[in-house]
């Protein structure tokens, strides 16, 4: 994939210890604007359905009357997605289970700062 | 505020027949001075006995005083005014309720549903009045522990009268232990739990039906089947998409708006959801998720 100019936004994070793919993906469709993944992560597939589970998040808090979601995260046994958006793009972190939520979270809002 | 007393303040002195002492009596109950707020009152009421607003203010300082007998006695000068006044219906349906006089308070609220039947919350607060009234009296103890925020609820103006006394220390414990189960129960299953935190707890079964807990909007309305609705798709969505992550099952999502953080976890067949405050730290949330998944499974008997 060709460098695009968010690939120092996107390396800022995967540096962190236990980050397997970062990813910046359309809301609305789903698809990957870029990426940096570990060997093994099936980056299409957390696109789309990171994608589709933020959407659906924003969309079920706007209608119970709680506003604009920012920072979405799902714990799983086996690992972690954080998500956070902004301006039709949502950034995705792919994790371990055992990784420092806290700072990660931090990295991402800054990351989604810079956005566009 | 400090401001507003002081201009109404000003502007009773100089006109001590002025009904501003309404204003000034609530401003100073929100304050939380409610020994100078009930005199504002009495005085005022007294220079006004048939201004509705005035017993009306002086039936919610008496609230938040605890006085619920004084706060009975101005709602029902209310009711003799106005003798379909919503508020003070609700008010009195409340208020007995707390005092355990289930019959009253079911006639109170009846009242008030017939005004708006449309009106959800006192759709529930009637189902909550008469399962009370069904599952036999209170203990005293229950019936009469000190409301939690009894200030801030009364300053919607709507009394919460689907609110039965939260849940003491000391009123926890049998939670875990009974075999039957009120709707009241559920409804203020998790109030313990939020006694210093701004939000609220809820738990859906697998359709997405609350179960027990509340959301209830500053104004008093209980909005948890909305809400509980809205976002359960949300791990509706996650349980799909975990057939894809090969990371195993999900166990918690947590997520920000600009008003609310929001966590939720499966538990047995249903959903927890707890909501706060964004000034509640996530880490906070979390911990109270794990306790109110803690009190459902203990309340279910899992």
């Amino acid at each position: 994939m060709a460098t695009t100019p968010f690939a120092p936004l996107l390396q800022s994070i995967i540096r962190h210890r236990g980050v397997t793919g970062v990813l910046l993906v359309g809301e609305d469709d789903g698809l990957v604007v870029d990426s940096v993944l570990q060997v093994g992560v099936n980056g299409a597939a957390f696109a789309a359905l990171t994608a589709s589970l933020y959407r659906k998040a924003r969309r079920s808090a706007e209608a119970a009357g709680l506003g604009r979601t920012g920072y979405f995260e799902l714990d799983a046994v086996d690992g972690r997605v954080l998500a956070a958006g902004k301006n039709e793009l949502v950034f995705i972190v792919v994790a371990e289970a055992r990784i420092n939520v806290g700072l990660l979270r931090v990295e991402l809002l800054k990351a989604v700062e810079r956005l566009p | 505020m400090a401001d507003d007393i002081r201009a109404l303040s000003e502007a009773l002195a100089v006109d001590p027949s002025s009904v501003a002492f309404v204003a000034l009596a609530e401003a100073l109950r929100k304050r939380g001075d409610l020994d100078v707020a009930a005199r504002v009152a009495a005085k005022g009421v007294e220079r006004h006995p048939s201004l509705v607003d005035g017993h009306d203010v002086r039936a919610r300082i008496a609230l938040d005083r605890q006085a619920l007998d004084e706060a009975a006695a101005s709602w029902e000068s209310v009711l003799r005014l106005v003798p379909d006044h919503r508020d003070a219906q609700k008010g009195l349906g409340f208020i007995c309720f707390q005092q355990g006089r289930f019959a009253e308070a079911a006639a109170y609220l009846a009242a008030v549903a017939e005004q708006d039947p449309d009106d959800a919350s006192v759709a529930a607060a009637l189902d909550t009045v008469r399962a009370a009234a069904m599952a036999g009296p209170r203990s005293s103890a229950a019936v009469t522990a000190p409301v939690a925020d009894e200030r801030e609820r009364s300053t919607t103006m709507i009394p919460a009268v689907e609110e039965p006394a939260p849940i003491t220390a000391s009123g926890v414990a049998p939670f875990a232990r009974r075999a039957t189960w009120s709707r009241a129960d559920a409804a203020i299953l998790f109030d313990d739990l939020l006694t210093d935190v701004p939000g609220a707890a809820m738990h859906l079964d697998e359709a997405g039906l609350v179960l027990a807990g509340r959301y209830l909007t500053e104004d008093g309305r209980d909005l948890a089947a909305e809400v509980g609705a809205q976002l359960s798709g949300v791990s509706d969505e996650a349980t799909r998409a975990m057939r894809h992550f090969g990371f195993g099952a999900w166990t918690q999502i947590v997520f920000e708006t600009e008003v609310a953080s929001v966590a939720m976890a499966p538990v047995g067949q249903g959903l927890t959801l707890v909501a706060a405050a964004r000034t509640v730290p996530l880490g906070f949330l979390r911990r109270l998720l794990d306790r109110a998944a803690d009190r459902i499974r203990a309340w279910v008997g899992e």
